[in-house]
Order: C-alpha cells, then structure tokens, then sequence
C-alpha cells in the first residue's frame, strides 16, 4: 500500500533524514495548475491558469486580495488555501488595529509558514496541501514570496508553482534579470510568457482561463481606477484581454525556452523542493 | 468582600442561625445578599503621582519636558524620578499620573521594541505606530473599567516628519504642534500655543529650551506638585536624546512680604 | 544500517532491543544534509556564521535569513530542516520575553539553552511528534561575558568554545581547533569564521552559496547584528583569497 515503510505519516523521519509525507504534500501542491509570480522596482505581478471542471462549470478562483497591499496566487488544495488565506487577512486587520500599519509581508508570509511548520511535525494532522504565491507591497518596495506546505517561505525575484511550473521557471530564470526594470506591461507579458509555457500542447492563454493581479501604478490597459492607488487587484476576463494581446506569439519569439514537454511536472521533483538550507 | 461595615464582625443577618436550631444540611445561607458580594474593586485613584508633561514641535523635531517629582499625595516623595521614557530609536514617551502603571507601560513597550529588533527585517515601530498601540490599550483597559491612570504624551521624529500626539486614561487620543498634561494644560497651554503656533518650522532648539524653562517655571510657582529639577528630551533627525536633569532658577524674595510665609514674628 | 526494517525505527517512543532511539538518530541525518553553520566564541565577543545553500538564482540575495535574533544580545543559527528552525526561533523568543517578564534582565545564555533543551527532549519522547531535525547554535554576549550553546535534536546541549554544525562539520571543528580563540577580537573571528565557511564549502563541491555572518561584541555595544557590509565584503574577498593559497 505504502511506497516505502517510512512515508505513512508525517511524525516519523526516514533513515536519510526526510519527511515523506511532507514531500508528498509538495507533489499535491504540482497538482494544481500554474500559478507565476514576478516584480519589478516599482510593482508585483501574479499570472495563473484557471481550471474548469467542464463547460457547465466556472473556473476554479486562482487569486485571493488578503489586504490593499497584499494578494496571493495559489495551487494545490483551493480548501487549505482558504483556511491560510483566512488567517493572514487576520494577521492584516491585526496589524492594522495595533499599530495602524499595514502589516509587513515578509511577517505574514512568515505567520503562515510557522503555522504549516507544526503540521509537518505532530501526528494527526497532515501538511496543508497547498502552495501559494504572495506579493506585497510594504515600507521597504515590492515582493513575492513562495509559501510552501513544508513550512519554508523564500523571497524571489520570480517564481512559479505548481502543475509544469519548472517549464516556467526555465523561462524565469532565462529573463529575469530584464525584470527589475521593466515598465509594467512589459512584466506581465514576461510573466504571460513564462504562464503559457506550463500549458499542455493544444491549449492556449485566454480570457476565460488566465488571472492577472497586480500591485503598483495603474497600467495604461487598465480601465478602471483603483482605489487605494497601487492597492492589488485582480483582473479577469476582458480586462485581461488588453495583455494577452501583448503576447508575442510562440513560433516567432526567438527567446522562447525549448518546448515544455521534456521537462514538465513531477518528475523534475527534489531540485524545486528544498526542505533544508 | 461585604462592604457594608456595619456587617463586620456580627452575624451577617436576621436568618442567622445563633443557636444551631437546623441540622447542618439545612442551615439557611447566610452570604450576603447585597449586590457588592461578588464585586470586586479596581483602580479608583493613582497612588504615587507625576505632574505636567510638556511637548511642543520646533524646526528640527519635537521637545517634550517633565520634572523629576513623584508625589504621594501632597507629599513629595521621590524627587529624581525620571518621566519622560525613551521608546525605540525614534520615540519618547512622557508620563503624568501613576507612576506605578507608567513603569508598567514602559515594560511592555520594552518587550513590543524587543519584539520588533529580533524581526531584523528593517520594519521598524515609529512614533505613529507607538501612539496607536498606546491608545489601544489605554482604551480596552478603561473599557475594562480598570484605566493604566495616566496622561501620555507621545513625541517622535521618523522619515523626515515629527509626531506628537497625546493619550490618556479614557484612550481619548489628540494632536497638535503644542501639548500639555495635567496642571500644564491650564497654566502652560497658553504660553505654548502663544510661542510656537505658527512658528513650528522657524523656532530653533535653544529658542524652545527657552520657552519650555519659561512653562517649567511658572509650573513650579503654582503647581504645588512640582519642583524644580527636570529633564529635557529632544527627538531629531539624530535620534532621541534626553537630558540630565536641569534646575529651574526661580526668585522667592517677595515671599518676605507675605504673611504667614517667611521667618516672620507677627 | 541494521535498523531498518526492523520496526523499532518507526517512533520516538520506541527503543531497539540494544536501547538506541533510531528516529532521534535519523533527525539528526536531516541536520547532516544541511549547509554547514558554525559559531565563535572569543574573549569580547561571538561570530555566527552559516554557508547559505542557493537551490535558485532567482532567490533574493540576503533576503532568506538562516541567522535569527533571539533578544537584543542573542543570536541563533540552525543546521537542519529550515522550517524547523523558525518553530525553534519562536520558542527561544518566547522564553527570552518569559525570563525577562519574570526577573527584569536579560536572559543569561545558559538558561535559554536549558529551557530550550527541555523543549527539543520533549519531541522525543512521544509517538505523537517527531524530533526537532535542526542542531542549533545559541550565542551571547550575557552578564558573564560570550556564551556559546549547541543544542542538539536529542535535546542536550553543550557549551563551547568554537562550534559547528551540518554538513562541513568536520573540516569546520579540524579548522576552528586550530584558532588560538582567546587572542582574537570579535573582528578578526569574522574572518577567520568566513574563511572557514568558504574551505568547508570547497571541500563539498556543492552547488552555489551565501555566506551569512553575524556578530555580538564590544563593536555592536552587546548587541546581535548582521556584520556590516563592508567587513562582511572584506572578510568574503580575504576568505577568497585564502581558499587558493591553501591549495
């Protein structure tokens, strides 16, 4: 039943130190569809794929506002995610209440990352099984962070999770040294970019299916005002659309990464997951 | 506790059994019935007292000035208490009342900086956020019906901008480029509001030295709980500096001429 | 190894027929797989130092602390399961703020790592946790002076002079044995503790690393400080520059 004696539950170490269990929370985590995060000086970009059980059913939410300066992206289990989601916008209320601060995002990211720690450590409860993408804007600029439900969070340039997403991230680690310094169009088409490498062969970015949210000035596709300014929002379905038109296409972008196939999803494992430092 | 102490030391009322005419089980109960049974008592008055603090906004920050006395009662019980209390790397606290529960405040604003430094990730508490935390516990407390009983003043200098703000034992909060507390509200108020409004950005820090000796002084004419020995805090671009304590020069020698007062035989 | 497959490696709760606690042992493998982190101990001061393993260029630089703050004069560094490290991070804050409720002062060193050497025993010794699979190095500036601790997943812990943890732990101690510790400053230990982290590093031919330096001494006033950018520069190039003379 088990694949080996030591991975039935998450209060016992293997013989080499590990935590299968908690491994195998990461893997729930590639199950979901692909979420992208990047930024740059001046704002914080979210991308991801929304998935629909069928032509009756409304795509599954990919994107949560936790406060005016923080939103997440997520893949994996969307119930755990809500749970999480949850807690850090009491985190933010509390900030906000004590101190009148918006909450710093590293302390958030951190709040939440303490919480997934116990569960990889007392029987009875299992890892959350979800991975999420935390941008935020605080005192000190823009940031994304990766949450993951071994409890670890890192600060990234860039990054993507979940379903193909080291297809994405090839494309990530291929550019984002442009990113720091790229007006904000340019950084969601990046991130659109590297989105649409985690897509199965006869799929396509579209209105429907991609989630953009944002944090920074106002882009000039963007018709409507938001209020804070810079506050995150979420944009879907047409207002999407001014960005996918963007989009250079796939066979004419010299600068596109070998095709995805090769070296989509699970297999790639243990290089994208790091339990210890 | 029974507060009644007409009850103290006698049978507590008519049903009181004195001559153990029902068995044990069947005694009647005899609590009091009054509805102060089950009360209980808090904080109705500070203890050990600390007078004005004054704060005013100059060119370079803010300056705040306490004197040195804690009262009991009328007495002048401990004359080199300092009041005004450093918070973090840009904010100073000054307090008038208990000092007992100032101590207190100072405690756990030590463990929140405390807090805040082990983070190391730059995000530091400034005086705004100090000030709003402050009168959140202030107020929860009087909500409570059990006030930390004091009056704060909250000065602070942090990214180019000064704060000054004041909070109390209600949690009522105010803002203004002059603050004072306690008898300072009425008698140095005025001469504050007189010397600095409008001027915020002009006076310089020996010109608000000046008008906080002159505040100092007049307190310690006509407040009879004060002295003359104080300190000076000033928070600035260079961060929090608080004096030695000062003495205030004053001049008694028409007190010869009032009656009652000096070494006179009639 | 002989325990496995034997069933007595299953728990903490468990004891082999020869009175070993094989899931405490292999806690103790998850700290052998980390990047090596060592503390200095000197006469006016401590150094931290850990070889920060980089699984992504695209990580921020510096952002992704391995060396936390623990009270104004306490620093920790942890080999091991990172997030392991942060639940260790919280406890010894908690006790910090606890002893200094209760007494006023700072906490001495010697009494964190007690306390938080009864917290780590305890994940021994049910079925129902797992062992911390973190060593952690505590060090201090405290009343008596610096303090150095090693609080091991078994939950003892010892004080030392010179201490190091994780992967390169071997080199680390061959290499700190040699210091003559009691004639440094805190500023020369920077060094010597940089110089060591990156000869560790060599001699594992692993993949890309941060070094991560900290210090409490005469020069931070006592308090736990990241070095200063310009020693940490410094110290990098001449542990560089060491690296090839040693060869």
């Amino acid at each position: 039943m088990f694949r080996n004696t030591y991975d039935s539950d998450n209060t016992v170490f293997s013989p080499q130190g590990r935590l299968h269990q908690v491994e195998y929370a990461l893997e729930a985590v590639k199950q979901g569809s692909a979420a992208v995060g990047l930024r740059s000086k001046t704002h914080a970009v979210l991308l991801a794929l929304k998935r629909s059980t069928g032509e009756l059913a409304s795509y599954q939410q990919k994107m949560f506002r936790i406060d005016d300066h923080v939103g997440i992206a997520i893949a994996g289990l969307t119930s755990d995610a809500r749970v999480l989601s949850n807690f850090m916008r009491q985190q933010a209320m509390s900030s906000k209440m004590l101190f009148n601060r918006p909450v710093p995002v590293n302390r958030l990211v951190g709040s939440i990352a303490d919480k997934a720690q116990v569960n990889t450590q007392e029987y009875g409860r299992r890892p959350y099984g979800v991975g999420f993408l935390v941008i935020g804007h605080d005192q000190s600029g823009p940031h994304l962070y990766e949450f993951s439900p071994s409890g670890n969070s890192y600060e990234y340039f860039a990054m993507s999770i979940g379903a193909r997403s080291q297809s994405a991230k090839t494309y990530l680690e291929k550019h984002y040294e442009e990113f720091a310094d790229a007006p904000l169009e340019d950084l969601i088409r990046h991130g659109l970019h590297a989105l649409r490498e985690t897509l199965q062969q006869d799929k396509e970015l579209n209105v429907n299916n991609t989630s953009i949210g944002l944090i920074g000035p106002t882009s000039e596709h963007e018709t409507k005002a938001t209020l804070p300014q810079g506050a995150f929002r979420i944009l879907e379905n047409e207002a999407v659309e001014p960005f996918l038109q963007t989009m250079v296409a796939k066979s004419t972008d010299s600068s596109a990464p070998a095709p995805a196939g090769a070296s989509s999803s699970g297999a790639g494992g243990s290089s994208d997951v790091q339990m210890s430092g | 506790m029974d507060h009644f102490p007409t009850n103290w030391g006698r049978p507590r009322n008519d049903a009181y059994d004195a001559y153990g005419t029902f068995p044990l089980p069947h005694r009647p109960n005899n609590d009091t019935k009054d509805a102060f049974a089950s009360g209980v008592q808090r904080t109705q008055q500070p203890i050990v007292t600390g007078t004005s603090v004054l704060a005013l906004k100059y060119k370079d920050g803010i300056m705040m000035a306490a004197d040195n006395l804690a009262s009991y009662g009328s007495l002048a019980r401990f004359k080199d208490v300092q009041r005004l209390h450093p918070v973090g790397k840009y904010t100073v606290i000054g307090a008038g009342g208990d000092i007992s529960d100032f101590q207190y405040i100072q405690k756990f604003l030590e463990e929140l900086i405390i807090e805040e430094f082990t983070s190391q990730d730059g995000h530091d508490l400034g005086p705004a956020e100090i000030h709003e935390y402050l009168s959140q516990v202030m107020y929860a407390r009087r909500s409570k019906l059990n006030p930390l009983w004091n009056s704060l003043l909250v000065g602070g200098f942090k990214d180019g901008k000064s704060f000054l703000a004041y909070v109390d034992l209600l949690g009522t909060t105010y803002s203004a480029s002059t603050l004072a507390t306690g008898f300072g509200a009425y008698l140095a108020q005025p001469i504050l509001r007189k010397e600095v409004e409008g001027k915020e950005t002009e006076l310089t820090e020996d010109e608000a030295i000046r008008i906080m000796e002159t505040c100092i002084r007049v307190l310690y004419y006509r407040d009879a709980r004060s002295i003359d020995k104080y300190q000076l805090a000033t928070i600035t671009a260079d961060g929090v500096k608080i004096s030695d304590s000062r003495h205030i020069s004053t001049s008694w020698s028409f007190a010869e001429g009032i009656r009652g007062y000096g070494a006179q035989t009639q | 190894m002989t325990s496995i497959g034997t069933g007595y490696d299953l728990s903490a709760s468990t004891y082999s027929p020869d009175g070993r606690i094989f899931q405490v042992e292999y806690a103790t493998k998850a700290v052998e797989n980390s990047g090596t982190a060592i503390g200095v101990k000197v006469n006016d001061g401590i150094v931290l130092a850990v070889e920060k393993l980089i699984h992504s260029k695209l990580l921020v630089p510096e952002a992704n602390r391995r060396i936390q703050t623990i009270d104004r004069h306490i620093g920790l560094a942890t080999a091991g399961l990172l997030a392991d490290g942060r639940n260790i991070t919280t406890r010894a804050r908690d006790e910090a703020v606890n002893y200094r409720e209760a007494y006023n002062a700072p906490t001495p060193l010697k009494i964190l790592a007690d306390r938080l050497g009864l917290y780590v025993q305890a994940y021994t010794l049910y079925s129902s946790v797992r062992p911390f699979g973190i060593s952690t190095i505590l060090g201090a500036v405290d009343k008596d002076g610096p303090s150095l601790y090693v609080v091991e997943p078994s939950g003892v812990f010892f004080g030392y002079n010179g201490a190091a943890v994780g992967k390169g732990r071997q080199l680390a101690k061959t290499e700190l044995e040699k210091l003559k510790l009691s004639e440094l400053t805190t500023r020369e230990a920077v060094y010597e503790a940089a110089r060591i982290i990156y000869l560790v590093h060599e001699d594992a031919k692993e993949k890309e690393f941060e070094l991560e330096l900290s210090w409490i001494g005469k020069e931070t006033d006592g308090v736990h400080l990241p070095v200063p950018k310009d020693l940490h520069r410094d110290a990098e190039a001449k542990a560089k520059a060491a690296l090839e003379t040693f060869e």
